[in-house]
């Protein structure tokens, strides 16, 4: 099982409707991956496999140099984006 | 449920705005006058956009201006503002933004059932084009409403 953290800035917005998202598609998919959520404060303690975002949170967290695999979604409405994304990460990361 | 969280005369068909940061400053409005964020709660929207870009558009033609809870969300509310005429964001995958949910929230999860009535409304296309001919407000809350229940 991975263990995912789904964070935006304030983590009271967009990363809850992502979550809400993520969690749909990885109950219809049977994806092995377990999902919290918190703002951003929270990733640089985050010990987890995996971070959610939205795509420009994505890039602001590699700038400060996140070494972790996170995944951007560009819209939260589209189901297809996220199922891609989290199936190319478990291909990647799966032994 | 989300539609308690949507106040008097916050939803707005027709709006007029030039740019994202009136759009923004409108969509806030309601909310403003209804005390439900504080002007400094609004201030911190824009700056939080200006500095860190156009994150609040999550969607498709849809932007949701939120700001953490300590800046002055007093009650958990939502204002609906549909625009005329789009504005651009900055947001390459999703601009240009038609729809505004304006958020306040006083934790992260009271408000929680109410968002996920929220996303189904972001996906659903007859409600987006209700949202787009509708001249009445409380057509579009009878529909929130309505979706509610089933």
């Amino acid at each position: 099982m991975f263990k995912a953290l789904i964070a935006c800035r304030a983590g009271v917005g967009s990363s809850l409707m992502l979550k809400i998202k993520a969690e749909q598609v990885i109950k219809e998919e049977n994806f092995p991956i377990e999902v919290e959520h918190a703002s951003l404060d929270a990733v640089s303690g985050f010990t987890g496999d995996l971070l959610i975002t939205l795509t420009d949170v994505k890039d602001e967290l590699e700038s400060i140099g996140i070494n972790k695999p996170i995944i951007g979604i560009a819209s939260i409405t589209n189901k297809e984006e996220i199922k891609t994304k989290l199936s190319s990460f478990i291909e990647a990361h799966s032994k | 449920m989300l539609s308690k969280l949507i106040g008097n005369n916050a939803i707005q068909l027709n709006v007029e705005a030039y740019n994202w940061e009136e759009a923004i400053y409108k969509a806030a409005k309601p909310l403003l006058e209804s005390n439900k964020v504080t002007e400094r709660y609004v201030e911190k929207v824009v700056q939080i956009a200006k500095e860190t870009g156009p994150y609040i558009v999550i969607a498709k033609h849809i932007a949701l201006p939120h700001a953490p809870s300590e800046y002055g969300a007093l009650e958990s509310s939502l204002s609906i503002t549909v625009l005329n005429q789009s504005v651009e964001f900055g947001n390459q995958a999703n601009d240009p933004v038609k729809y505004l949910f304006f958020l306040s929230a006083t934790d992260s999860t009271s408000h929680l059932s109410a968002l996920a009535n929220l996303v189904e409304l972001m996906e659903d296309e007859t409600f987006l084009s209700l949202l787009d001919t509708s001249n009445n407000s409380s057509e579009i809350l009878d529909y929130i409403k309505n979706m509610e229940t089933n």
